[in-house]
């Protein structure tokens, strides 16, 4: 058994009982733990929504931002401290709604962090609106003869963008979340960890038991995560049957790595000022 | 006054020019007057050379450099007497001017083999009639173009000596405009942008974040271009909004974090910038005011978002908001903002305006110092995993203890939080956090009250006080000048540090003084406003200005004259 318990928060917890969010926290307890990673070496950068209250219920350095900002946020962290396990955590209307035009440059930009995204299709802490990843025909409060568009598949997006690495688990299955995110976190390069989770307050369709009926292991299947096309296949399978594990690796280098290699010596700043207005004389 | 229809080297020939005259002693200023768009238009910058300091636009020209003749109609109004205009051989030009014509662009042809070194001619050309010689010239083309080889300097070198030799040659017929001698010094000729990018890199700035936009694309764009030699972390980002929220990360995790925008993109930036006051995040904004709304004049001055900015924001925190007039007050706005944020854990708003950021100025490179203050209170004895990021101590402020620090965590959060930093909806709480981030304005506006600029020749006894901000100081102090050699009793008080407004020492001086007006580029008196708001003041007038160009020295001269009489 992992030591857990040194992960633990003592901060009361404002989730629904039997929220899906619970076997996220566990399999990310688990991955911490078995990574060797002290608290200290991580920080957490969240937005709001109850999945974005997840950093304060396990033990880490967190930046509870905005709704939507969690990934320029953590951006900043990890370009300021190279040194610190950066993750992003937040929820479908977080991360795909509020916060799309950041998600889609962060997979482009490739920052070596692990993004989390507790997808359960629906609001939640707004109390049961429709979400980008909401299926067509799904009822909600603001659809209430059912949702008109198509729902957004944010892993074929990112297979598309070439993101680092693109893995989807299942909050139900925490042993094999916990090991995707080991993967993640040891990927170097932004990595995507999109999570089924039900919602038992507002969701009666996508509810743990559809989605236990639904899951398969791609491990299982011996899918090869380098290949481009068949991840963009996998990335879209949605339905009958939804695949986890990893579903793309990318080879290119981080966006940090290629800064680093670019990086100057720096000199001390009044010799470096003196250089510089020498320009203006 | 030089212009161009092509915009070709419009900036290089007044850099290079200035540059030449501040290095023969003179001091120089250059305002820019630029279309919104990449080509063409109607640009141009005007020259203002003198032996002592200068801060504003002179009024008519002595000399117009036009490249292409059919644009000298365009300046005719703003031309001295006698003033001489230099312009191409060949095309149609108004009659009746003292004109010196040359084959700018066949000796550019000729001598720099490139029509576009009709810029270089023309700045030989113009030297000449200033009765100066080219020594120098080749340096300066060499700093300038020394990355397109060495080539290229000695065609744009050829280039200018043929057109200084036109222009000797051709002096039988006409007067130069030659210059009165002038007491080198050590100076330089610096845009406002480059000053405040500058003062940043000399306050130790690491992350500097952007999103074009003008006027405050220069001011990245130079950090983009020393960014490998002063260690600098730049992104241009997808929008305002992620440019903001990174530098909060980045000053979360430790890094003086700076970012950049103009009018518009700082409304993107609101919500974050309440972000930085509730997590309490050191963090440096760059608002540049161009005028609105909406996309306004994209490429021109205002002063019509100072309101904006002082109230910018969901709910109640305390900001600095610093309203530098020029370049050395640009370098040392940049590095007290960045003190001031570290020390109180604050936003810090440079609001700058569009002339003052693209104005090249002289400074006293004396005047440029670097302070590089180290603000953040470190706190000691913390029992392991003990620290509170939002513990509550003297005047509002906690001790800062960076993620990544051994055996301590930090929890920053932009719900209402307790002093860890997890949230909370306890009354009591509020109301301890509310008091503990306000109560940090106290200390800020300490710092503004000492910053309060008198002209030092006032006696500030039974005199009109004349009120501005930003880059109005240079054409407000000229024309009070003007108005006391004329005997009238006025004084300039120039607002640097605007916010919070220093009370105290602007109702102390207007206790004094027999009544108050203000300068300012907008439509409904910003300033004016403040000044009732905040100290009771009855403003007896404003001279205004909205039309997105610079006040001259002569309007707010008689503008003042006006209001003293009015009110008198």
């Amino acid at each position: 058994m992992p030591d857990t318990a040194s992960w633990s928060s003592t901060d009361e917890i404002a989730w629904c009982p039997a929220c899906g969010n619970f076997g996220i926290r566990e399999a990310v307890k688990t991955a911490l733990s078995e990574l060797g990673l002290k608290p200290e070496q991580t920080c957490f950068v969240s937005g709001i929504g109850q999945a974005a209250k997840a950093p304060h219920y396990i033990k880490c350095n967190l930046f509870n931002g905005l709704h939507g900002r969690t990934l320029p946020v953590a951006a900043g962290v990890k370009l300021a401290n190279p040194e610190l396990v950066v993750f992003a955590e937040g929820g479908d209307g977080d991360g795909y709604a509020e916060g799309g035009n950041h998600f889609l440059h962060a997979l482009r930009r490739n920052l070596d962090m692990t993004y989390i995204v507790h997808d359960n299709q629906i609001y939640g802490l707004t109390k049961g609106q429709t979400s980008p990843t909401s299926e067509a025909g799904l009822k909600t409060k603001t659809t209430p003869c059912g949702a008109i568009e198509p729902a957004f598949r944010p892993l074929a997006l990112a297979v598309m963008m070439d993101a680092g690495f693109v893995a989807r688990g299942f909050c139900a299955k925490p042993r094999q979340l916990a090991d995707v995110i080991k993967l993640a976190v040891q990927h170097r390069g932004f990595a995507l960890v999109e999570v089924l989770q039900n919602c038992v307050s507002f969701n009666h369709v996508n509810t743990a038991k559809w989605y236990s009926h639904r899951v398969y292991d791609l491990a299982e299947e011996k899918h090869d995560p380098t290949d481009r096309d068949k991840a963009y296949h996998k990335a879209l399978e949605w339905g009958d049957r939804i695949p986890t594990g990893v579903i793309y690796k990318s080879g290119r280098k981080s966006y940090d790595a290629l800064r680093a290699e670019a990086e100057g010596n720096r000199v001390s700043v009044p010799r470096l000022i003196d250089r510089l207005l020498d320009q203006f004389a | 006054m030089s212009r161009d229809r092509q915009g070709r080297g419009l900036q290089v020939i007044s850099r290079t020019l200035g540059r030449l005259l501040v290095r023969a002693g003179y001091h120089v200023f250059v305002s820019q007057d630029v279309m919104s768009r990449i080509r063409g238009g109607h640009n141009f910058a005007r020259v203002r050379i003198s032996t002592g300091p200068v801060a504003a636009d002179g009024e008519k020209a002595e000399i117009l450099v036009a490249l292409d003749p059919a644009l000298v109609v365009r300046h005719v109004a703003d031309l001295a007497p006698d003033a001489v205009v230099l312009t191409d051989a060949a095309g149609g030009m108004p009659e009746g001017l003292n004109a010196v014509r040359l084959p700018l662009v066949d000796l550019a042809r000729e001598h720099g083999r490139d029509a576009v070194m009709a810029n270089a001619v023309a700045v030989g050309a113009a030297l000449a009639l200033v009765g100066l010689e080219l020594t120098g010239l080749e340096d300066l083309f060499e700093s300038q173009f020394a990355a397109k080889g060495g080539d290229v300097v000695r065609r744009n070198m050829a280039a200018a000596e043929a057109g200084h030799r036109a222009v000797v040659e051709d002096m039988k017929r006409c007067c130069p405009r030659k210059l009165a001698g002038a007491e080198p010094g050590d100076r330089l000729l610096i845009s406002g942008a480059e000053a405040i990018a500058l003062g940043a890199i000399a306050a130790n700035v690491r992350v500097v974040t952007g999103y074009p936009m003008s006027p405050a694309t220069p001011i990245v764009e130079y950090c983009f271009r020393h960014a490998r030699e002063a260690g600098l972390i730049v992104e241009q980002t997808e929008d305002e909004i992620s440019a903001a929220n990174l530098a909060i990360g980045a000053a979360f995790a430790g890094a003086r974090a700076m970012t950049c925008t103009a009018g518009g993109g700082f409304c993107l930036m609101n919500e974050a910038l309440s972000l930085a006051g509730m997590t309490e995040t050191p963090l440096v904004l760059c608002v540049g005011m161009r005028p609105g709304p909406g996309t306004g004049l994209a490429t021109r001055t205002a002063q019509a978002d100072l309101l904006f900015v002082i109230y910018a924001g969901h709910g109640e925190f305390p900001r600095a908001v610093l309203t530098p007039a020029d370049a050395a007050q640009g370098f040392q706005a940049a590095q007290d903002a960045f003190r001031i944020a570290e020390k109180c854990q604050t936003p810090v708003i440079i609001l700058f305006d569009q002339f003052m950021a693209d104005a090249l100025w002289t400074v006293e490179r004396s005047e440029l110092r670097v302070e590089n203050r180290q603000e953040r209170q470190v706190p000691e004895g913390v029992q392991p995993y003990g620290y509170r990021r939002y513990e509550v101590g003297e005047g509002g402020l906690s001790p800062m203890v960076l993620p990544g620090t051994p055996e301590q965590l930090v929890y920053a959060d932009s719900d209402e939080h307790n002093e860890a930093g997890h949230i909370t909806e306890s009354a009591a709480m509020r109301v301890r956090m509310v008091d503990k981030r306000n109560a940090k304005t106290a200390g800020i506006r300490q710092e503004a009250e000492v910053k309060v600029e008198v002209e030092a020749k006032a006696k500030a006894e039974k005199e009109t006080l004349v009120f501005c901000f930003g880059s109005s100081r240079g054409v407000v102090a000229e024309a009070v000048a003007r108005l006391r050699e004329k005997g009238r009793k006025v004084a300039m008080v120039h607002l640097h540090y605007i916010w919070p407004f220093p009370v105290e020492a602007v109702t102390a001086l207007a206790a004094k003084g027999a009544k108050v007006v203000t300068v300012e580029q907008n439509y409904s008196g910003q300033l004016a406003q403040l000044l009732a708001q905040e100290c009771g003041l009855r403003v007896a007038g404003t001279v205004r200005r909205y039309d997105g160009r610079q006040f001259s020295v002569a309007e707010v001269e008689a503008g003042l004259e006006q209001l003293t009489r009015e009110v008198g």
